[in-house]
């Protein structure tokens, strides 16, 4: 569970349940992904084999530039039909009656949407790479959240990936430093000396980003920079898995902090119990109605050192 | 035990056993109330000198008592940022359940963490050396208490940075 997966499960789950239904039947379903991303499956009105996804991407124009269409068309090019309503950047159409065989890596792979989409600026900085020019390429950013952006750049021996992320909240911000302090000192380890540097700012802009206009400097902000060397992406298999990893990065360094707060309040509530039960040793045990002795008359037996000025006749039995 | 903590709280021990020398005293001011007097502050004959128990710059106890009531405020330890918000969090959180505590008070006084009120009623309800202890022992867990979820905090922190980059090996 410590790991983020890169696709979208709930969108996956639902999919494959459509996908493999006997009867088909109308449904109109909104499911939501990292960075703000809606999914909406809804059947076509009229024609019940007819299922379609439609997808709201805010960053989707910016990608657009870095070739996200192509990859679109490449990896979903049967089902892309054009956009009918303006909320949504990227509509799919699956006819239930003339799927594949194999409809659960059908499933699957339409929930890599999202990675698949954004993993544009990264196959495109590893192209760049690729064809070996002189200097660095050119530095492309993507705004997926309100505040927050990916940069990258290619050089020529390297790929740059700089993360600007937003902490809203101060408790999150203090938490977020101790995480990223870890992820900058986690290299020092043998075992993972080949992973990619990683450093990490607050405040200050990297060098490469801080010509840009209009980026935050204050308390919240924090920009943390993956360099990426060819051992990352050289190999085709592994650069797919880099990519995977890379976008998550966010989600997963919040998602961690979110964990700890959880965590840190579940213990808060086993000491609250624990100092409860040291002040309760204090009262005095009263005894209770059903535990008092009678005499072999029927009289009350109760000793005289129990009476109390203050306390209330309910907590003594009231018989007196 | 570091050995300034045990004085630090065997002094608190004895100043707190001294001040709950209390007594039932109706408000002198209105008729047929019975105020605590060290929060009112109305009547200035039957207040006592506060008192600081200070272990050094940062932990230090204030006890103000009164013919009927006492106050007891603690400063927690705060050495950096996490553990100014871990200690935030914890002494508000028990604040918030002030009422099954019952001597614990809503609101700390100013500059310190978190206030306690004990009034002639719950001494007479409860055992004293008992509330006392409650008070010692409060003092000690919570600096622990502290510490470890600030070292949890860094060792969750090194796991999760390490599995992520173990996966670009």
């Amino acid at each position: 569970m410590i790991l983020l997966e890169p696709n979208s499960y709930v969108l996956e789950e639902t999919l494959y349940a459509r996908f493999t239904s006997e009867k088909h039947e109308l449904v109109d379903i909104t499911l939501v992904d990292f960075d703000n991303v809606i999914y909406h499956v809804q059947s076509v009105d009229g024609q019940r084999s007819l299922l379609t996804l439609s997808v709201e991407m805010k960053y989707y124009n910016e990608v657009l530039a870095y070739g996200a269409e192509e990859i679109l068309h490449c990896e979903y090019g049967d089902y892309l039909v054009p956009v009918t309503n303006s909320q949504y950047q990227i509509t799919l159409q699956f006819n239930l009656e003339q799927l594949p065989q194999d409809k659960a890596a059908l499933a699957k792979h339409v929930s890599m949407l999202k990675r698949n989409v954004l993993a544009s600026p990264f196959l495109r900085a590893f192209e760049y790479w690729e064809s070996q020019q002189e200097g660095a390429g050119p530095l492309m950013a993507t705004h997926y959240r309100d505040d927050e952006a990916i940069y990258v750049q290619a050089q020529q021996d390297r790929v740059t990936v700089i993360f600007s992320t937003l902490f809203k909240e101060e408790v999150d911000r203090v938490l977020g430093k101790v995480f990223l302090q870890e992820f900058v000192d986690a290299r020092r380890q043998a075992s993972i000396q080949n992973a990619p540097q990683v450093f990490y700012s607050s405040r200050e802009a990297p060098l490469e980003i801080r010509h840009l206009q209009g980026l935050k400097q204050d308390e919240s902000v924090g920009y943390v920079s993956f360099v990426l060397f060819p051992r990352h992406f050289a190999d085709p298999e592994v650069r797919e898995k880099t990519i995977s990893q890379i976008q998550l990065f966010r989600d997963y360094l919040h998602y961690h902090i979110k964990c700890a707060k959880a965590y840190m309040h579940s213990r808060m509530r086993t000491r609250v119990q624990d100092f409860l039960k040291v002040i309760n040793r204090a009262k005095p045990d009263r005894t209770t109605v059903a535990a008092e002795k009678r005499t072999a008359t029927g009289r009350y037996f109760r000793p005289q050192f129990r009476q109390s000025a203050s306390t209330s006749p309910q907590t003594e039995g009231g018989e007196w | 035990m570091s050995n300034t903590l045990r004085p630090y709280l065997n002094a608190v021990r004895s100043t707190l056993t001294a001040a709950l020398c209390l007594e039932n005293f109706a408000s002198q001011i209105v008729e047929k109330h019975n105020v605590p007097e060290v929060e009112s502050g109305a009547t200035k004959e039957v207040l006592l000198n506060p008192l600081v128990v200070s272990r050094n710059e940062n932990e230090r106890v204030l006890i103000e008592s009164s013919i009927n009531s006492v106050r007891v405020s603690i400063r927690i330890k705060q050495a950096d940022d996490i553990e100014r918000i871990l200690a935030h969090k914890f002494t508000r959180f028990l604040m918030m359940r002030a009422e099954n505590f019952v001597i614990l008070r809503r609101v700390p006084i100013k500059g310190y963490d978190i206030s306690f009120l004990i009034t002639n009623f719950h001494t007479e309800q409860m055992y004293k050396h008992k509330l006392v202890d409650f008070i010692i022992e409060f003092m000690e867990e919570v600096d622990k208490e502290i510490s470890e979820m600030k070292l949890s905090l860094n060792a969750r922190a090194r796991i999760v940075a390490e599995t992520y980059l173990s996966q670009f090996v």
